[in-house]
């Protein structure tokens, strides 16, 4: 009956949920490196051209301003390196702090050890972050990693800055997309996305929807900037299609680039994209887990018609899938698959058809005050006392 | 996780930007220098400028350069990374089925709820209320504004939104005040879900007042208090909350002498109060021992009588045979958490938060279940059930909370729909499995011992 119990941690099949935890700051430092590059880049190119005037070679007052000029372009590249470099310096310091968590883990004996429960812990926490951070609920989010102290393994600015450009496209504005898009060009062409593009297209759109000619016209020239002579034939035969239809076309695809559901659906591939691009889960992990959990747990007694009411059992741990918090929420997921039969030792039954161990069913007669030689369903409130006589042995295996 | 952590010491080092900045303030010494000689020495501006061209060029390939150690810093992570996870790609939420839990937004959001309330984190829990409410009421006025607008992560469900009202405080609940007795709400006793409207967060913060109280103050009253008013309760779960209890409160009042508490005036017996302060807490814990002990339930009497013999031992308390009874420092904890348990399950819910312990199990269970979707993925199989797991999720103990019958004869775990059947021999088996055995004999022969029985002398066995 006594299974050997199952107790071993192996660490790098538990970090399945963890990648996410180091894969975000990395991502972050390129980021912030791309973003030092193309600083240089700007100030080699400025101070390079500065000293290209044949003057500012040879007359001192227009070598002195040129320089003056160089002086100051160079300056303002310290001033956004530093900035970049203590950037830099906060996602290490963030990093270490999740290596470590993670390491912790390494050196955690078993699966029962209080060491794990804790680390299990801060887990959760962390998970729970991650989801309030992805719901929207950035205060809540904020706060518990506050008193948790878990603020540098979570990501609370990440996803406060991709809340506020997915709000602003729900309420139709492209402006806050695009200038991350700009941020973020050259991870986002290494991924070939098309966000850009169809943030471009939605300006267009809004230019053409009036139909009126000077807008038209403008529409033309930006069709001309952004959508044509990209990668995708497409955008630019799209847009050329457009022209000709009215607001209430309702032709295809037209009538639907008209329509007001494009901003949702660029609010949501703006999400995938920011996503994909920073290493993220679609799904907050926390669903990941919890899915997992609550069907590992579950068993078809956690939502037969015939189980004990949760309040009326004493003296056994309740049920996680029992109690009010999951119940609801496991009802739709699967039930653990087992293969054995797990019972308390010396089973026996009560004429109602509830069977206990034959040690338990007599501690719990024995608390409720059955009298000597009787015994009752102890899950059952006021039930019925019967002789001893009748318990019945049963035969399980 | 060595690799990460050199990878990661080396960007510390080295792969950072501290270097490219060094050189870009040396870039600018450089120019200022050159600006001070030609402000100094006009003459030959030229000759300066010249002389500047090569180091300017030299500067930018320099930071240029101390990118690239940047960069390499960053690939070597990134390599030391994907070793690391090599065999794991992202997990998928939902098992199988994708996103059982998306589509479950407001219950997810009632168990966070209630895990913030359980872990004592009232105020996370009210400003998280807060958001819930104020994003709900910008995804109805959002939606009204425009029906074109079938959000495309929006998700409805307000009937699974009205867990909201379990954490409203008082002063949103209807009709109290008016104390009439037909109404249910106030002092709601439990609910469907087990609890009151609205009360939740109020239970809660009593249970953290009250356990305060205990763990950290050792103060008895308020968790006695709450005892006493569920008396008939936790006496019918079979409780021993309020012996333990009682016991501690004797214990309590027996250790403390007279001096600690403050000396009444109307103490009339010089005597008593200079030869045997020693007594005066013994006689205290008498006297309450007979104001309570009397109407615990008559399996407490071994231990009361126990504690009261202990009388008789003083002031050797050391030496008695109950010494036990007193020096037991963990008494706190383990009253803390009886209250904890009882507390919680009066109101149906787990002792520990289950939100914790399915997160938990399901990080245990994630790679074996990720190893099964792989392979099932791979061959386009599909679960046998889709009510099953496909694969057995070993757990630690502690986490198996029911009693499991799986049918010997066809290996499948019983369900309401095929429920255990115990046969006059004792041995139980599935009832399709019983059905499939008897099919059109009038006698059964048990498949586990020689018995014979008829097959509606089978019985529904409750497991
Ligand atoms: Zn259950
Ligand atoms: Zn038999």
């Amino acid at each position: 009956m006594a299974e050997v119990p199952f107790t071993k941690l192996d660490p790098d099949a538990h970090l399945l949920l963890d990648q996410p935890l180091l894969r975000l700051p990395h991502e972050l430092l390129r980021k912030n490196l791309k973003s030092a590059q193309r600083q240089i880049e700007i100030s080699h190119k400025a101070i390079t051209t500065a000293f290209q005037t044949p003057a500012a070679q040879k007359r001192p007052a227009d070598a002195l301003a040129a320089l003056d000029a160089t002086l100051a372009k160079a300056q303002s590249l310290k001033r956004k390196l530093e900035a970049l470099n203590a950037e830099e310096r906060s996602l290490h310091r963030q990093q270490k702090a999740r290596i470590e968590h993670l390491e912790a883990l390494h050196g955690i004996p078993s699966l029962a050890d209080v060491q794990y429960e804790n680390w299990a812990h801060t887990r959760l926490d962390r998970l729970l972050v991650d989801y309030l951070l992805r719901q929207g609920y950035v205060e809540s989010a904020r706060q518990l990693a506050v008193e948790k102290g878990i603020e540098d393994l979570v990501d609370v600015a990440v996803f406060e800055e991709c809340g506020r450009i997915e709000r602003s496209l729900r309420r139709g504005e492209v402006r806050e997309a695009l200038a991350w898009c700009g941020e973020n060009k050259q991870a986002l062409k290494k991924i070939g996305s098309q966000l850009e593009l169809e943030l471009r297209l939605q300006q267009f759109i809004e230019l053409v929807r009036g139909g009126e000619m000077g807008k038209l016209m403008e529409a033309v020239a930006h069709a001309r900037k952004y959508l044509v002579g990209g990668l995708d034939a497409e955008f630019g035969l799209r847009a050329g299609g457009l022209l000709a239809q009215p607001v209430e076309t309702v032709i295809e695809p037209y009538r639907t680039m008209y329509s007001r559901t494009r901003y949702p659906h660029l609010a949501h591939l703006f999400l995938q994209t920011h996503h994909d691009l920073f290493a993220l889960p679609a799904q907050p992990l926390l669903h990941t887990a919890l899915a997992a959990g609550l069907s590992a747990l579950k068993t078809p007694t956690c939502h037969s018609a015939h189980a004990v009411a949760v309040a009326n059992l004493s003296g056994t741990p309740v049920c996680p899938i029992c109690s009010t918090e999951l119940n609801d929420l496991a009802r739709n997921v699967p039930y653990a698959h087992q293969t054995k039969s797990y019972m308390e030792d010396d089973p026996v039954v009560l004429p109602n058809g509830r069977v206990f161990g034959r040690e338990r069913l007599r501690v719990l007669n024995e608390k409720v005050g059955t009298g000597r030689g009787m015994v009752r369903d102890p899950t059952e409130v006021g039930g019925v006392v019967w002789e001893e006589g009748v318990v019945r042995k049963v035969f399980i295996s | 996780m060595d690799a990460i952590q050199q990878a990661h010491e080396q960007l510390c080092q080295k792969g950072n930007l501290s270097k490219a900045l060094a050189d870009v303030q040396q870039l600018l010494d450089h120019l200022q220098s050159t600006r001070d000689a030609v402000a100094e020495n006009p003459d030959i501006t030229a000759l300066h400028m010249a002389k500047l061209k090569h180091p300017l060029k030299q500067a930018f390939d320099t930071i240029e350069d101390d990118l690239k150690e940047v960069n390499k810093g960053l690939n070597q992570y990134q390599k030391a990374l994907k070793d690391k996870f090599k065999n794991s790609a992202l997990p998928t939420a939902g098992v199988g089925e994708s996103g059982v839990l998306a589509r479950e937004t407001g219950l997810v959001n009632r168990a966070i709820g209630m895990h913030l309330l359980r872990e004592g984190k009232f105020d996370v829990a009210s400003t998280f209320v807060r958001e819930v409410n104020e994003a709900k009421q910008q995804q109805a006025t959002a939606s009204t504004a425009s029906e074109e607008m079938d959000g495309v992560v929006v998700d409805g469900a307000a009937a699974s939104q009205q867990w909201l009202q379990d954490f409203a405080g008082e002063h949103t609940t209807t009709g109290e005040g008016d104390g009439g007795d037909g109404n249910e709400d106030d002092e709601s006793p439990m609910d469907s879900t087990g609890l009151g409207r609205g009360q939740l967060q109020k239970r809660f913060a009593d249970m953290y007042h009250t356990l305060d109280a205990l763990r950290n103050q050792h103060d008895l009253t308020p968790a006695i208090e709450w005892a006493r008013q569920h008396s008939a309760e936790l006496e019918s779960r079979g409780s021993n909350l309020e012996f333990e209890l009682s016991r501690l409160k004797f214990v309590e009042l027996y250790t403390t002498t007279t001096s600690d508490k403050p000396n009444p005036s109307d103490q009339d017996d010089p005597d008593q109060n200079d030869e045997q302060p020693a007594f005066s807490g013994p006689l205290r814990a008498l006297a309450y021992a007979r104001a309570v002990f009397p109407a615990l339930p008559p399996r407490h009497t071994r231990e009361t009588s126990a504690l009261l013999a202990s009388l008789a031992f003083c002031p050797a308390l050391a030496t008695s045979p109950y010494t036990h009874l007193f020096h037991n420092q963990d008494a706190w904890e383990a009253a803390s958490a009886a209250y904890t348990r009882e507390f919680c399950s009066l109101l149906g819910l787990a002792e520990r938060s289950p939100l914790y312990t399915a997160v938990t199990a399901g990080g245990i269970a994630l790679p074996t279940l990720q190893k099964v979707e792989r392979i099932l993925t791979a061959s386009r199989g599909q679960w046998s059930s889709v009510n099953e797991l496909p694969v057995e999720t070993p757990l630690p103990p502690g986490y198996m909370f029911h009693s499991i019958f799986v049918c010997p004869v066809s290996k499948e775990q019983a369900t309401d729909d095929n429920p255990p059947m115990m046969l006059p021999c004792g041995h139980v088996l599935a009832r399709e499995s019983l059905e499939m055995h008897s099919k059109g004999k009038s006698r059964v022969k048990c498949p586990y011992c020689p018995q014979e029985c008829q097959a509606r002398d089978a019985r529904r066995v409750y497991i």
